[in-house]
């Protein structure tokens, strides 16, 4: 259980399909801990409620639910309500044919009954983790352009092209005339650059024109 | 050796043909006797007449013409001679004489002309045949010389008595003596003629019958033979008949007694084997539905079973995040001992299912098909399928718990599989009546699966008849429900499609089971 950081899990909310009561109760008594919020409903009613008014990450549902098909709702909240949430299908049958279906839905996973709480919790990560590393670049994204206002706008640029145009093996091949020629700056400012990035030994120069950009110096500053 | 092969001929030919041939031969043979006799009789009748008219009447004729020559001519002529009578009063008499000779031979010779066959064609043929011809025509030419001879000294004596004027011519007495004497010698040659050739008619006549009389007698004989011979053939082949008979009966009945003796054991060991059917029926209709019960208690594990593995898994994740307090732990064991007492309670019911009734009990009716409902309610929910029960009274019965149950399902599993098949999912419908009505209990178990076809209403109850696939059906259900209801519980169980409004607007076209069971030994009390 530790091979996977389930904290990223506690910032998500969960809606809970299931028509047993029994086993809706004891599973969101499990994930309530791990989840910001869980949303544990019976019908598909209750369900599309829950989906038009609250902020819902993750649906888990049941396959056969009381006289309606958990599968049916899924279409039908995709198709008519363009509600694009990943999805995690349950169900004591391994019919090939609710199978397909599933396929066809573009579900992200689906999990046989008796429900393993592991391997649900690692489904849920799977399922998240792309939905947390979105947010990541998003924030950091957000830092380096908060920073670019407060400094000097012209080095991050630089960097920023720099970095763009490295190749597979991190190199960059490029003289200052090509890089003035891109970004107006003045040749003492960009050498000055250049100088003091080389002297923290983030970008080594190993031939004339080409640069190695060194990314193991980033994280011992 | 002719007659042993025309018997063996005979003996070979059949019953039948042989009795025909008896009744042939002997009518034929009456018939030939009868008309042979008729024959005889007939040409014997009229040969004797013949005989006895003409010749009788020839000869009075020619004794007519000689007596008119002696008494009449000659004796006048004497009388002339003696003068006792004078020429005139001869001549008259002569005269008259002649008249009558004339007519008298002009009869003869018409008598004589007149000889005609025999109208009967038979007798003359038989005459033909049998009668030796000896002499006839060479006497018919001496016939006809006599009558030319006569008819020349007629002439010759008329023209002797024309040349008589007077009463002394002498010599022409004497010459017609002399012609007279001839001309009677004649007649009397005549005479003598016809008699004999009445005598060769007579023998003719004598030879006919007597060639009737024999051929008569040959046919008696032949038929008399024959007859005797076919009777003895036909009471032979009666006897033949009758012993072959009498032996095939024999053989028959010995047949037959081998037969019964070995029926007997055959019933047995058919009796027997139907027994062993019987119970491997049983078992298999046992084994059917232990199927389906395993499946509804493998659903109806899995729900509660999915519960308590999330309970235990809560545990650990509880006991990580350092969440697991006492009263969880409490909370959640109190949760996970009822769904194992419902699990336990599940098992009983489908144990109980399969325990053989010893004996019959006191039960409700309606008891038990809700028992029956809740057993299959898993494949009910899974297929959609409502049902109602309907009971104004709470009915109790005297009876064999299990069994009736068994039925109950059965009857469920056959809806269920009509209903699967031909109506949609949101409009299966089961319900069931209970009442009470004449000593009986009526139960009327309804769905709205659209009837069982007429081609195969008949069929259902039989053993082995299903319309399912191979896999989904032995066909046994309903034939065991009919064996229990009728054999166990003294009751009968028929089928009826009938048009049935179920809840308040919509008709459907649905199948009717009716069981109906003796009320004896229950007790009814009221539902309230």
């Amino acid at each position: 259980m530790q091979a996977k950081d389930l904290n990223i899990l506690n910032q998500f909310n969960i809606l809970y399909l299931e028509d047993d009561t029994e086993l809706l109760r004891h599973t969101t008594d499990i994930l309530e801990d791990f989840v910001n919020n869980i949303y544990p409903v019976k019908t598909s009613k209750e369900a599309l409620d829950i989906l038009l008014n609250k902020k819902v990450d993750v649906i888990i549902s049941d396959i056969l639910l009381e006289g309606e098909n958990g599968i049916d709702f899924l279409k039908y909240i995709k198709e008519e309500k363009e509600i694009n949430i990943p999805t995690i299908l349950t169900t004591a049958h391994t019919d090939t044919k609710y199978l397909l279906e599933a396929i066809k839905l573009k579900v992200e996973n689906y999990i046989i009954k008796p429900i393993k709480i592991k391997e649900l919790l690692d489904t849920l990560y799977d399922v998240l983790l792309p939905v947390v590393q979105q947010k990541e670049i998003k924030k950091n994204e957000n830092i380096i352009k908060t920073i670019s206002h407060v400094t000097d706008s012209k080095q991050v640029e630089i960097i920023k092209l720099i970095i763009n145009n490295l190749d597979n093996e991190n190199i960059y091949e490029g003289s200052y005339t090509d890089i003035m020629s891109k970004v107006s700056i003045s040749k003492p400012t960009l050498i000055k650059l250049f100088k003091e990035l080389a002297t923290k030994e983030i970008l080594v120069k190993t031939q004339h024109k080409t640069y190695r950009f060194n990314e193991k110096a980033l994280s011992s500053i | 050796m002719r007659l042993q092969k025309l018997i063996n001929y005979l003996n070979s030919i059949t019953f039948e043909l042989k009795t025909k041939f008896l009744i042939f031969i002997i009518s034929a043979g009456m018939f030939t006797i009868m008309i042979l006799s008729l024959i005889s009789t007939f040409s014997i009748k009229y040969d004797f007449d013949k005989l006895f008219e003409k010749r009788t009447t020839q000869f009075v004729k020619l004794e007519d013409i000689k007596d008119a020559y002696i008494v009449n001519i000659q004796d006048t002529l004497i009388d002339i001679e003696n003068k006792s009578i004078t020429f005139e009063e001869s001549k008259e008499v002569i005269v008259l004489a002649k008249q009558l000779i004339n007519a008298n031979w002009y009869e003869y010779k018409k008598i004589t002309n007149d000889i005609t066959e025999p109208f009967l064609y038979v007798s003359g043929i038989i005459k033909k045949f049998f009668t030796p011809n000896t002499g006839y025509e060479k006497d018919q030419i001496l016939k006809i010389n006599i009558v030319n001879n006569i008819d020349k000294k007629i002439v010759i004596i008329d023209t002797i008595l024309e040349n008589i004027k007077h009463s002394n011519h002498k010599k022409n007495f004497t010459r017609l003596y002399l012609e007279i004497n001839a001309i009677n010698i004649y007649i009397t040659s005549l005479i003598n003629y016809d008699l004999s050739l009445a005598i060769n008619e007579k023998r003719d006549t004598q030879n006919v019958f007597n060639i009737i009389i024999i051929i008569s007698v040959i046919s008696i004989i032949l038929v008399f033979l024959f007859s005797i011979i076919l009777s003895v053939l036909l009471i032979n082949n009666f006897k033949a008949l009758h012993s072959d008979l009498e032996l095939n009966v024999q053989e028959k009945t010995k047949e037959l007694k081998n037969l019964n003796k070995s029926l007997e054991k055959r019933i047995v060991q058919v009796v027997k084997n139907n027994r062993k059917k019987d119970i491997i029926m049983f078992q298999q209709a046992r084994f059917a539905s232990l199927g389906e019960m395993l499946n509804n208690i493998a659903h109806q594990w899995r729900q509660p079973l999915g519960s308590i593995s999330m309970i235990v898994q809560s545990f650990q994740t509880k006991n990580y995040l350092g969440k697991l307090t006492d009263e969880y732990i409490d909370a959640k064991t109190e949760d996970a001992l009822l769904l194992a007492n419902n699990m336990s309670n599940t098992l009983d019911d489908f144990k109980n299912f399969f325990l053989p009734d010893k004996k019959k009990e006191d039960f409700s009716i309606i008891d038990c098909m809700k028992h029956s409902f809740e057993l299959s309610k898993y494949i009910l929910e899974k297929e959609k399928i409502k049902f109602e029960i309907l009971c104004k009274k709470d009915i109790k019965t005297h009876n064999f718990y299990n069994e009736l149950s068994h039925v109950f399902l059965n009857l469920i599993t056959n809806s269920k599989d009509a209903l699967c098949a031909n109506v949609p999912k949101d409009d299966r419908i089961i319900k069931v009546i209970i009442r009470e009505y004449k000593q009986y209990i009526h139960i009327n178990f309804i769905d709205n699966g659209g009837g069982i076809p007429l081609a195969i209403a008949p069929k259902i109850f039989e053993p082995y008849y299903t319309t399912k696939y191979k896999s989904a059906g032995t066909g046994i259900g309903l034939y065991m429900s009919k064996q229990i209801v009728e054999k166990h519980m003294d009751g009968s169980i028929n089928q009826k499609n009938i048009t049935h409004k179920i809840d308040n607007d919509k008709k459907y076209s649905c199948s009717l089971f009716t069981i109906k069971i003796p009320t004896n030994n229950i007790k009814v009390i009221d539902a309230s």
